[in-house]
């Protein structure tokens, strides 16, 4: 038994060790600057709607959310990521006419932002809806298809309206990570938007990557620091944001150099 | 190779410990963190995972082992054995328990801190400890990880009262279970309920889950008394066979479009999954573990080679002691979700905590054996049981 077993675990402490080895090396040499690698845009659909909006007239983002959307951490709406989305957008598409509306509520549900589309959102006639949500869900533990079957429900509604729309997943937290089954609720919005051909804004993907080549302390304790960070945070979200609904504007030239390639 | 006494070698389905072993592998690399290994696992190909193949054994082994104590000591030892064994799986779950809130305690105070407070703080349950503790002795309280321990002992639990049912009126039994999985599967109500509430639930549903079990067992119990006959049916096989291989087609395809978009959907998701619930075990999901059993019991011998090889030896080892290696999975999957998110680095790292975890694994279940061993030969009694019968418990 000895010689097998020796056999085994030299075998296994070995990938165990090179492994390590090889993460320590990848760890050297990343930048500090939050841009988004491409693979988290890749496969996304293109929002054709939308696109055509910025070229002519003007175009109303309508955003659903929860707390991390309400932007209180950085210290008002001013820095919450719809406002800096707004002007990511002013700066890039200086010729359209972009309206960001933030609607996110603290602990807001998918079911409970269904309820509020037709009297809150559809009357703003927004061509573009980003929906934050996820989180709530987790949280609580609420069912996984009840989740699904609410999020069908408002982009239903929404494409009824006549609006297009991008979802965005949870946030990035290493310390919720091992208590909270984030799981089963990421996997339903991404079958989901896919069946749906909804593009997805993978923020927990996203924030991960920050948070790992050192671009985010997300980690940040004390009041003042915190506030900073999540400044960042939000303006960091708000621009990717900006990069992600402009793929395919044909004059948008800057996204290239965004990229970190 | 491990330490057996003769009568249960001659009787000793190695398939069980096998797939077991792997079941318990699979589970620990499923539970990592944005694990790249985990899109190898069973559950990239088939609508199933290692949950179901676990409950599934788990419920054989148990229908085999305390079906034979009642016919060889009595209804009454083989009751207080299924106690005693549910007795040993309260306490692994108080155990990791105490793991999971020294874990929180230390988390608690940063999240708190951190720009998450907000929309997080409804997860914050050490607000009310004392409610968190009563709650999760009463297996009301189940964290991330801590869902299948709970739902395999209200399952052992009931095993008596199942096994008694099996000798007078098997047809009752399966009536009932079915009546109960299908309740569930029309009406997502039928729920136990959960901390903190109001309306969370097990996330194991037991009232869907115990069909499983309730079937592994009833072939465990009917495997001491020769078998089933229609087992054998080549209808029955090709009908397997052709499940298996639907799922694996439409499973598959949408785990290679994950990894490349363009590939054309054969199946879209949307209609099946009201079908998939893990949660409630849908029929997809109990369909697709029923016809990978029984390809595995037709066309993998109990003693085949391979089972007994080198190779396999590492699974089978971990699948002789599995409530241990359960346990100590279920606390790798934590400190690996530790590890991963702390230093990051990626897709060798992940290579790096998921081999170092196996590696524990079968080390401490090599070195339980050997103990178990050491202990027999000594005269001794391993671990609170003798070598032969542990291996083969539920």
């Amino acid at each position: 038994m000895t010689p097998v077993f020796l056999r085994y675990a030299i075998a296994l402490i070995a990938a165990a060790g090179i492994g390590l080895l090889s993460a320590a090396v990848e760890a050297f040499g990343q930048e500090g600057e939050c841009s988004v690698p491409e693979r988290f845009y890749a496969s996304e659909p293109q929002l054709n709607n939308t696109i055509k909006a910025f070229a002519g007239g003007e175009v109303v983002i309508a955003v659903l959310g929860g707390a991390s959307t309400l932007g209180r951490a950085a210290g008002g709406s001013d820095r919450a990521w719809p406002a800096r989305l707004s002007s990511a957008l002013a700066e890039r598409l200086p010729s359209a006419r972009v309206k960001v509306v933030n609607l996110a509520v603290a602990g807001q549900t998918a079911k409970e932002a269904v309820k509020r589309l037709d009297r809150d959102v559809v009357p703003l006639k927004p061509t573009l809806v980003i929906w934050e949500t996820g989180t709530m869900e987790a949280v609580r533990g609420t069912d996984v298809d009840e989740f699904r079957e609410a999020m069908k429900a408002g982009i239903d509604e929404l494409r009824a309206a006549g609006a297009e729309v991008v979802l965005m997943n949870v946030q990035f937290s290493r310390e919720t990570d091992a208590m909270i089954h984030f799981g089963p609720y990421l996997s339903a919005m991404r079958e989901l938007a896919e069946a749906n051909d909804v593009p997805v804004f993978r923020r927990r993907g996203i924030m991960r990557h920050w948070a790992e080549s050192g671009a985010l302390d997300l980690r940040a304790k004390e009041g003042e620091k915190r506030r900073q960070v999540a400044t960042k945070l939000y303006d960091c979200i708000g621009r990717a944001m900006g990069d992600f609904v402009t793929r395919g504007v044909p004059a948008a030239k800057p996204a290239a150099s965004r990229s970190d390639r | 190779m491990s330490v057996t006494s003769g009568a249960s070698v001659t009787e000793r389905d190695l398939r069980l410990d096998f797939f077991r072993g792997a079941a318990l592998f699979s589970i620990f690399i499923d539970h990592l963190p944005n694990n790249i290994l985990a899109e190898f696992t069973l559950q990239s190909v088939m609508f199933s995972d290692a949950a179901e193949v676990f409950i599934l054994i788990s419920g054989y082994t148990a229908g085999m082992v305390y079906g034979r104590a009642i016919e060889r000591q009595g209804f009454l030892v083989a009751a207080v054995r299924v106690y005693h064994r549910v007795w040993q799986l309260y306490v692994a779950h108080v155990f990791l328990f105490m793991m999971f809130m020294a874990m929180m305690a230390y988390t608690a105070g940063a999240l708190n801190n951190s720009l998450y407070a907000e929309e997080f703080g409804a997860a914050n349950f050490l607000n009310e400890p004392g409610l968190a503790v009563v709650k999760a002795l009463i297996l009301q309280f189940q964290p991330a990880f801590m869902d299948i321990l709970p739902l395999y002992i209200v399952l052992l639990a009931v095993l008596p009262l199942v096994l008694t049912g099996f000798r007078y009126c098997p047809w009752l039994m399966f009536l009932v279970s079915f009546a109960l999985w299908l309740a569930v599967q029309f009406d997502h109500r039928v729920a136990l309920s959960a901390y903190p509430g109001p309306d969370r639930v097990w996330y194991f549903n037991p009232f869907a889950w115990q069909a499983l079990f309730l079937l592994g067992a009833w072939l465990g119990w009917r495997g001491i008394r020769g078998g089933v006959s229609w087992r054998n049916q080549r209808w029955l096989f090709w009908l397997a066979a052709g499940v298996a291989l639907a799922a694996f087609l439409i499973r598959f395809n949408w785990t290679l479009r994950s990894f490349y978009n363009p590939i054309p959907v054969l199946v879209s998701g949307e209609p099946l999954w009201p079908f998939a619930s893990k949660a409630n075990l849908g029929p997809l999901r109990f369909a697709n573990v029923l016809a990978l059993a029984l390809l595995v019991a037709r066309l993998i011998h109990p003693k085949a080679r391979f089972l007994a090889s080198h190779a396999a030896w590492p699974f089978a080892v971990c699948g002789r002691n599995s409530l241990h290696i359960f346990c100590l999975g279920i606390l790798l999957s934590v400190l690996g979700h530790l590890v991963l998110n702390e230093f990051f680095g990626g897709i060798p790292m992940q290579f790096a905590v998921s081999a170092a975890g196996v590696a524990i694994m079968v080390g401490v279940a090599a070195l339980m054996e050997w103990f178990g061993a050491a202990q027999a030969a000594s005269g001794g009694t391993a671990l609170g049981a003798p070598t032969a019968s542990r291996g083969a418990r539920g």
